[in-house]
């Protein structure tokens, strides 16, 4: 009997919690841009499509009426093409930009009712985020730019210049400190950044596009990074991304929007195996399903007699099963917890790689 | 931040510095301020005109060197030279040109000025043409010549009309107003500032051609380039003078008349008992002796200093009747 | 990357491809309007002058009346409060003024020389430090250091003032859109009034001298540090900005420790250009006592030009020194481009002890040598006004070949063939079809709100009784900007292809916009005596530099992708130029022309001072013969034509911003 390991990432989902309440809580999120976006909300004209609601009205809908659940521990992506509202979406979680209708939760906290002082309390220690232009400080060298958060906090120029020098050590950037930002590569000057949000230890990190502006081969390397740190320090991030190869790579569950609105949540397996609409199937049908589709998504129900073959864990993607199935008469037990599941048989394997021509 | 905290150290220490050298000169300074003499410092203001350069100059050394008086002069503008002589900021103009309102505001409401009486200088406005032009044409030395002839004066930018050079707007003047009320075919055309005036008709002067312009007496150029007066209606009894005053063009066909150019004094200035008070409520000269001192310094371009002690050297005389020796 | 942009720009705009046919063109409709005020001209020639119901003719006598009463509270023996404050106002302003001037007195010139020079080495650089001592070093040549100490200490009173005023307003404006857009008119005004037409308040209220000159040049230098300051809290990277507040920044954390150092170049770059607009005041601040070399251009127009003119070339050598030093220090200081490691600052703080040392042993130098007196010695001052006399004899000689063959002609022929046809076409025709045509051009060329605009400010200069001078101003404005407008587009198209040419240009127009135009009027006033040919030639001298500024820099930033591509079908460089470049810039190019006539504008008092009729000529007259009504009133009607002559040029392109980099 051999039962392959597991890669790493297959660990990741024991990591979130799903026992207490959920970390992060949006509900009906609204954002519209333009004069009286208030009183567009709740007509029948904020149902418009945008080109008609711009015309008639002159405000844009950049986020409509957007729910999710972020659990502790969870690697949320939220994924769209420029113009879908994402970054919007993301900004209105801390409230960099008001929503226009909605309420949000992070850590039990009504973000959306919060003070001014609260939310600086908020974003001072529960969430930081990351940019996709960095913005960092142009006048201060590498250190100060990580150790901003602190500064900002209060925290003592002696211990915040430690904790700094430790992140910068995490991100690999220990002899850039006494640099400026402009003498270091995007690559760099994004791990600072990720450094600076680091540091403040927050329960949520907030990525917005940060690879994007970055070369490929770097951006990998950056993706690496962010695993990595997540895998060690067990971060919930909210990660926005126009890459669909980045967000099947990072994400536990992954909300695909479309002109503001969320056209399908889930993991995903479930965006490649059942893409909710036309629009979905689209930008999945690249995507070789081997690589996403794991054994759960193919396998039957055992006909007696059946789970005595060789086993694998259910959550083993296609792609490493092949060798094993391939290599066996009889079908391939999936197995959770100890017990047998399901089985997959050559069949089903040959179906779903099948599946990625259509 | 560590940078900027050792910069801002540097940079208060070189203000503190300078500070203190700076400090220490004023102090210094102020300890060796000339306390002077009796008559203290005069403030005395020096028009945009050469006239007034002379006035101011010829005084200033007779102030310097027979009364011990430090004298300061200032260049504020006609008008707003009031409101300094109000608030004792000048003490004296030794050359106005009958601004009757500010007589009014000033003098008689407001006590601020005193009004000291001529300088013996007599300012007169008038229609000028060069001396060649009234010997071509003799019939110009009156107004009633000019009938007929005025498209002689014509130029670029009067058209089919002959051309009147205005004066500087901030003289007295009627032109517009005598122009129509004569009956003759001119328009009045403006080159502005003083200045631009002269270069206008000297320019037309040396090509001998012909111009007629608004022009006035004392003036050093006049004998420099012979200007020659032509002979407007006489003055009759409510005759008016100035076109600010508005009415009737009817009114305004007369000459301008002759006036004597008036010192004025601060109050304050006038009632301090310095002796420079008395020394310049004397002073009176001609206007030949003015346009002699003016003609130095604008025509020659001799500079005013030497200028004032050229003419106060030569006229010992006059100027020791002035102190009142 | 803001986000709004982000969302709004990704929705497809409705592509408005503008297929009108061609003689629905902007051009072809603009000129339609203008042939039917021409008929209107011909029609009616002369008859309907602006009516005498709709002026409100009182207004002068109430505005005279008020400064009337202003005086006589000013001067009574026992001022009230009000004017008691004022009073210690203007006295400070004084004090503060005598006290830099004593202070760069007592250093003597040799001690003001050398710690100036290494002040400017030290943190401007060697280039700076050479400014800086050429300049020192030319006004005691010139024998005008006096003049120049008195100046400067006026100017850096005043500039400290306006940037103590100006800076946190800038500040302010730069972190609040609404406040920005309130305070922008009130900026606007205070830069087109003419100074003419406040310097009688002024002086009843601060009285005479370096106080009330103070406060003059504040009213212009004002409105640059503020503008600039907002302009650089603006330029801030918003996605820094947004980093910062998501750290959980507070205002003030994000303002001392984000938004100022990184504004910290435009700020300084602030203080440069209110220098410059301080600078710009001096011969005016002169008339009301503020001295310096305001004084010798002012009164040497009459008595002797040379000297004016010497003065005029000290001025714009402050001015270039000044620039340049504080530019230098601008970009050498900038904490985002200079990153000094501990060695460098060690040295920078070796530097700055070696430059208090030189300094203190200069300043005890020239005390020791006594050296205030030495400089007046060795000037060359005589020598130089002499050259300059005898180049102004040389222009002024009616009899040479230029005067009667180049200069002569060509001043005749414009006044006679453009500018006077013009003039009359204007105050002839009558109102209503002049007003119907400005607002119809308006409404073709920017659209409704403009013309709407440009509606009610004719109607309030003619409300106002200066229907005619606003017209007279209004035909020399419109010749003086086309004349710009074309030499500016020209050689900025020509700068922008030549390094060479365009590097000759920048000090040329640097020099032209700083000197004050009393001064270059001087030499015009010999070579073109009519009347209105050297007020127009200043406006032209003044306002095409900005056209060429504008244009190089719309040419220049022409998306070199479009180029390229251009370059790819096999262009010529000509074709390039004139077929995509051009076009591509038509936006600056436009913005140009307003900003031309803007500069115009500014001129015409100055021009009306030395030769122009029209509202200038009024303003003038306002101040030199007490018409404190008339002078307002022109102001009012120079403001009125501003607005409306830039509304109607304005062109579509909504409310772009540009003035400020501008100046």
């Amino acid at each position: 009997m051999t039962t392959t390991t597991a890669p790493a990432a297959l660990d990741r989902a024991e990591r979130i919690d799903r026992t207490g309440p959920p970390l992060i809580h949006a509900e009906g999120v609204w954002k519209i841009f333009g004069p009286h976006a208030d009183r567009v909300l709740g007509t029948p004209d904020a149902d418009l499509p945008r080109a008609e609601l711009r015309a008639k009205t002159g405000c844009v809908a950049a986020v409509r009426d957007v729910s999710f659940d972020v659990w502790p521990g969870e690697v949320f992506v939220v994924m769209g093409l420029s113009g879908s509202g994402k970054s919007t979406l993301v900004r209105t979680l801390i409230r960099l930009i008001e929503p226009t209708a909605g309420h949000i939760t992070i850590a039990g906290q009504d973000v959306t009712a919060a003070s001014s002082a609260d939310l600086r309390q908020l974003r001072r220690h529960t969430v930081s985020m990351v940019f996709q232009h960095f913005g960092l400080l142009a006048h201060r060298r590498v250190i100060d730019n990580v150790a901003f958060g602190l500064e900002v906090q209060g925290v003592s120029k002696a211990e915040r210049l430690a904790r700094a020098t430790e992140v910068l050590k995490l991100v690999g950037l220990e002899d850039s400190a006494n640099q400026f930002p402009d003498q270091l590569s995007g690559g760099m000057q994004q791990r600072v950044g990720v450094a600076r949000a680091f540091v403040v230890d927050p329960k949520v990190m907030l990525y917005d596009e940060p690879f994007s502006a970055l070369d490929p081969l770097i951006r990998r390397d950056m993706q690496d990074e962010v695993c990595r740190l997540q895998e060690e320090t067990g971060k919930t991030m909210v990660f926005i991304t126009h890459d669909l190869p980045e967000a099947l790579r990072l994400g536990d569950r992954i909300a695909i929007m479309r002109d503001g609105a969320i056209v399908q949540l889930g993991t995903p397996e479930d965006l490649v195996g059942s893409p909710a609409d036309e629009y979905v199937a689209n930008f999945v049908r690249d995507i070789p399903r081997s690589h996403v589709l794991t054994l759960r998504w193919i396998m039957r129900p055992p006909a007696p007699g059946e789970e005595d073959g060789p086993t694998l864990d259910v959550r083993t993607t296609v792609k490493n099963a092949i060798s094993v199935i391939a290599a066996n008469e009889r079908p391939v037990s999936a197995i959770e917890n100890g017990r047998v599941v399901g089985v997959v048989d050559r069949d089903a394997v040959l179906q779903a790689i099948a599946g990625e021509d259509g | 931040m560590k940078v900027g905290f050792r910069k801002s150290h540097v940079r208060i220490g070189v203000v503190a510095v300078a500070l203190a050298a700076v400090g220490v000169l004023v102090a210094t300074n102020a300890a060796t301020a000339r306390n002077g003499a009796s008559c203290g410092t005069v403030t005395l203001n020096e028009q945009a005109w050469a006239g007034s350069t002379a006035n101011t100059y010829v005084t200033k050394y007779v102030l310097e060197h027979s009364l011990g008086c430090k004298v300061k002069i200032t260049q504020i503008a006609e008008i707003p030279v009031y409101e300094a002589l109000a608030h004792a900021k000048v003490d004296a103009v030794l050359e106005d040109w009958q601004h009757v309102d500010q007589y009014k505001q000033y003098a008689t409401k407001q006590k601020s000025v005193v009004i000291e009486g001529s300088n013996g200088v007599n300012g007169h406005i008038f229609w000028g043409i060069p001396d060649y032009l009234m010997k071509q044409y003799p019939q110009f030395k009156t107004w009633k010549g000019l009938k007929g002839k005025e498209s002689i004066f014509k130029s670029p930018e009067s058209g089919s009309q002959g051309m009147f050079l205005g004066g500087d707007p901030s003289y007295v003047q009627k032109d517009k107003e005598l122009i129509q009320a004569l009956g003759l075919n001119f328009k009045f055309v403006s080159v502005g500032a003083e200045a631009a005036q002269t270069a206008r008709w000297t320019q037309l002067v040396k090509q001998k051609k012909p111009v007629i312009f608004y022009w006035y007496t004392p003036q050093y150029l006049n004998a420099q380039y012979h200007i020659v007066e032509v002979q407007l209606p006489k003055i009759f009894k409510g005759c008016k003078e100035d076109a600010k005053a508005g009415g009737a063009v009817a009114q305004y066909r007369c000459a301008y008349s002759t006036y004597p150019l008036e010192k004025v004094f601060g109050a304050k200035f006038a009632k301090s008992g310095s002796p420079a008070v008395a020394f310049l409520k004397k002073f009176s000269w001609t206007n030949d002796q003015q346009n002699t001192v003016a003609t130095w310094i604008a025509g020659l371009h001799m500079k005013p200093d030497a200028a004032g002690e050229k003419w106060v050297k030569a006229n010992q005389a006059q100027v020791n009747k002035w102190l009142g020796k | 990357m803001s986000t709004v942009d982000e969302v709004v720009g990704a929705v497809p705009a409705p592509v408005v491809l503008e297929h009108r046919p061609w003689w629905r063109s902007r051009a072809v409709l603009s000129a339609l309007v203008v042939v039917g005020m021409l008929a209107g001209y011909y029609a009616a020639k002369g008859k309907y002058g602006w009516p005498a119901v709709l002026e409100w003719s009182s207004l002068k006598t109430h505005l005279d009346s008020f400064q009337i009463w202003l005086s006589d509270q000013s001067n009574e023996t026992s001022p009230n409060l009000f004017f008691r404050i004022v009073n210690g106002i203007s006295g400070g302003l004084d004090t503060l003024v005598r006290w830099l001037y004593d202070a760069l007195t007592k250093l003597t010139w040799v001690g003001t020389t050398v710690v100036a020079t290494l002040f400017a080495w030290r943190f401007g650089g060697l280039r700076a430090a050479a400014f800086m001592a050429g300049g020192l070093a030319s006004f005691a040549a010139f024998g005008l250091w006096d003049e120049s100490m008195q100046t400067l200490s006026l100017v850096l009173a005043a500039v400290a003032l306006s940037l103590a005023v100006g800076l946190p307003l800038g500040i302010a404006a730069g972190r609040s859109e609404r406040f920005d857009r309130a305070l922008t008119p009130v900026l606007d005004a205070m830069q087109i009034i003419p100074a003419f037409a406040y310097l009688m308040p002024v002086v009843i209220l601060f009285s005479v001298g370096p106080g009330a000159a103070v406060i003059t040049t504040m009213i212009y230098s004002v409105p640059p540090a503020v503008r600039i300051a907002s302009l650089g809290i603006r330029g801030v990277p918003s996605n820094t900005v947004e980093a910062a507040k998501a750290l959980g920044s507070t205002g003030s954390q994000l303002l001392w420790k984000v938004q100022l150092p990184l504004a910290r170049r435009m700020l300084l770059l602030a203080v440069n250009q209110t220098i410059l607009f301080a600078l710009s005041m001096v011969v005016i601040a002169g008339l009301i006592g503020g001295s310096g070399l305001g004084d010798p251009v002012t009164n040497g127009l009459n008595t002797n030009p040379a000297v004016a003119i010497l003065a005029g070339a000290a001025i714009v050598i402050m001015a270039i020194m000044l620039d340049r030093v504080t530019e230098a220090i601008a970009e050498r200081t900038d904490p985002t481009r200079r990153h000094l490691d501990e060695a460098g600052r060690r040295r920078a703080r070796m530097t700055t002890i070696g430059v208090l040392v030189a300094s203190a042993v200069a300043i005890g130098v020239g005390f020791a040598a006594n050296a205030g007196d030495i400089y007046t010695r060795y000037t060359i001052a005589d020598w130089l006004i002499a050259r300059i006399q005898s180049v102004l004899d040389f222009i002024a000689d009616p009899t040479t070949f230029s005067f009667q063959h180049i200069t002569n002609p060509l001043g005749n022929f414009l006044t006679q063939h453009i500018l006077l046809p013009l003039d009359t076409f204007l105050v002839a025709t009558p109102w209503f079809v002049t007003v119907a045509g400005f607002v119809a051009i308006a409404f073709i060329l920017s659209g409704l709100r403009p013309a709407l605009v440009t509606a009610a400010m004719l109607g309030l200069i003619g409300l106002v009784g200066e229907w005619q001078s606003a017209m007279d101003t209004a035909s020399q404005v419109l010749v003086a900007t086309a004349i710009s407008v074309a030499l500016g587009v020209l050689l900025g198209v020509w700068a922008a292809e030549s390094e060479k040419v365009s590097r000759i240009l920048r000090p040329i127009n640097d020099i032209l916009q700083t000197l004050p135009q009393l001064v270059y009027v001087i030499p015009f006033v010999y070579l073109f005596p009519i009347s209105y040919v050297p007020g127009m030639i200043a406006s032209v001298l003044y306002a095409f530099p900005v056209v060429v500024r504008l244009v190089e820099r719309g040419v220049r930033d022409v998306a070199p992708q479009a180029v390229e591509a251009a370059g790819a079908f096999g262009a010529t460089r000509r074709q390039v130029l004139l077929k995509v470049k051009i076009p591509l810039a038509r936006d600056a190019i436009m913005l140009g022309v307003n900003q031309g006539i803007i500069m115009v504008l500014a001129v015409v008092v100055i021009a009306g001072l030395a030769s122009t009729p029209g509202l200038g000529y009024e303003v003038v007259q306002g101040l030199q013969r007490n018409e404190f009504g008339l002078g307002v009133v022109a102001s009012i009607a120079i403001l009125a034509l501003g607005i409306a002559l830039d509304r109607v040029t304005r062109g579509n392109q909504g409310n772009r911003r540009t003035r400020e980099d501008v100046s």
